[in-house]
């Protein structure tokens, strides 16, 4: 098992241009993702682990895995904290 | 003498009902009350339709509180809901609802529907017929949706004027006069969903009260949107799509239908309504500053550039 986020069930949210716009709170709260936390919020839509999420960030942008590890946990704890998306438990597909 | 034979009436006008056009949907008022119904018919006397009806509200008028208690009731009271039946903490509305019926039926203070009186909720009234005529025949997804807005028709087409209470739409309808164009309404406009395909949205007059009284039932095609703020100097923004989508959503109102109880649906409607008319019309700040001659002259200039280049 490793560490991974999910967004929350009751946002709302739309994709304008490169970034995501996310509703809660019967529309008192209003974040604006940028591109990085977008592609963060695309992947997770049914949960995904950090680990794969930084896997696919070094994929579509010239990052190296340690840096974009490090990019996500940051930007999740940020997305947790506004209360936007969730932690959770991901298998990690791997054989023990 | 008796007369054997009734007049002919037209089918809005018998039974003290009146039917009244909303944008594609049509919402019958009931009232059995004279002087309150002959004044609703001349206030709507432009909206009245002889379409099928959508919905059919049911005024019962009572005097019971006297304007000043019916002032003091207003500040403190609540709305609620109970299986088909709402009522209110201070006692002065109660009403049932049977929506496969298409029946609303609300006994209240009859100040509340007075058009005359500051206090008459008419407008709240109409917007929740609209919303449960749409519900019954859009299944909850209304072709157009109310905005609070000022829209002014000019060269066959419509400027919309959004903002905060206080921006500014009564100031813009008044400048408007009939020299600058054709006030639509100053309070509340219909506004369609972008054409299939296409970005062509149609702005339809409602019949809500503002300062202006609802004038003719017209409609045009929206050119674009301009977010109004107090400023000292007139001045145009263009607004990017995120800022655009923010900002408008906050001025859509509420499509919340007669016992609506997910509020998360009806702020999915509001962002979807709002990223679906961002994203195909320009939408414009308009810092104003209440100058007449410098609002028609960057908005005469502001039509002549739509369609060649983007203002900036």
């Amino acid at each position: 098992m490793t560490s991974g986020a999910a967004r929350v069930e009751d946002a709302i949210w739309h994709r304008i241009g490169d970034r995501v716009v996310v509703i809660r709170n019967d529309g008192r709260a209003t974040h604006v993702l940028n591109k990085t936390a977008a592609f963060i919020w695309d992947i997770c839509e049914d949960g995904c682990g950090i680990d794969e999420i930084a896997k696919q960030l070094c994929d579509r942008f010239d990052v190296s895995f340690e840096e974009a590890h490090a990019d996500v946990r940051e930007i999740i704890e940020e997305l947790v904290r506004a209360g936007i998306m969730k932690q959770i438990k991901k298998t990690t597909g791997r054989a023990s | 003498m008796r007369t054997l034979f009734k007049p002919k009436q037209s089918k809005t006008y018998s039974n003290h009902a009146l039917s009244i056009k909303m944008g594609s949907v049509s919402c019958a008022l009931r009232c059995q009350d004279n002087e309150i119904y002959d004044k609703l018919q001349r206030l709507y006397h432009d909206f009245l339709t002889d379409e099928p009806t959508d919905v059919t509200i049911e005024m019962k008028p009572v005097n019971r509180l006297s304007p000043e208690d019916l002032s003091t009731a207003l500040s403190t009271t609540r709305y609620k809901h109970k299986g088909n039946r709402i009522r209110t903490t201070s006692r002065i509305m109660r009403g049932q609802y049977d929506l496969a019926r298409r029946t609303i039926t609300i006994t209240g203070e009859r100040s509340l529907v007075d058009p005359n009186m500051e206090s008459n909720h008419l407008n709240q009234l109409l917007t929740a017929a609209y919303y449960s005529a749409c519900k019954i025949k859009y299944d909850s997804r209304p072709p157009a949706m109310l905005v609070h807005a000022c829209g002014i028709l000019r060269n066959g087409h419509a400027l919309v004027f959004t903002g905060p209470s206080d921006a500014g739409k009564s100031t813009i309808a008044r400048l408007c006069g009939e020299r600058h164009g054709e006030v639509i309404n100053d309070e509340m406009l219909l506004m369609s969903r972008p054409s299939p395909g296409g970005n062509s949205i149609t702005i339809q007059s409602a019949p809500i009260i503002g300062d202006l009284l609802p004038g003719r039932n017209t409609a045009a095609p929206l050119r674009c949107i301009l977010l109004l703020k107090q400023s000292n100097k007139t001045a145009l923004h263009y607004l990017d799509k995120v800022a655009a989508h923010l900002r408008f959503m906050r001025q859509i109102i509420s499509p919340v239908c007669i016992g609506q109880k997910d509020k998360r649906s009806v702020y999915s409607m509001i962002a979807d309504f709002s990223a679906e008319v961002t994203g195909a019309i320009p939408v414009y700040e308009l810092e104003f500053n209440l100058d007449e001659k410098s609002l028609w002259q960057i908005t005469g200039e502001l039509e002549g550039v739509q369609g060649r280049e983007e203002w900036n």
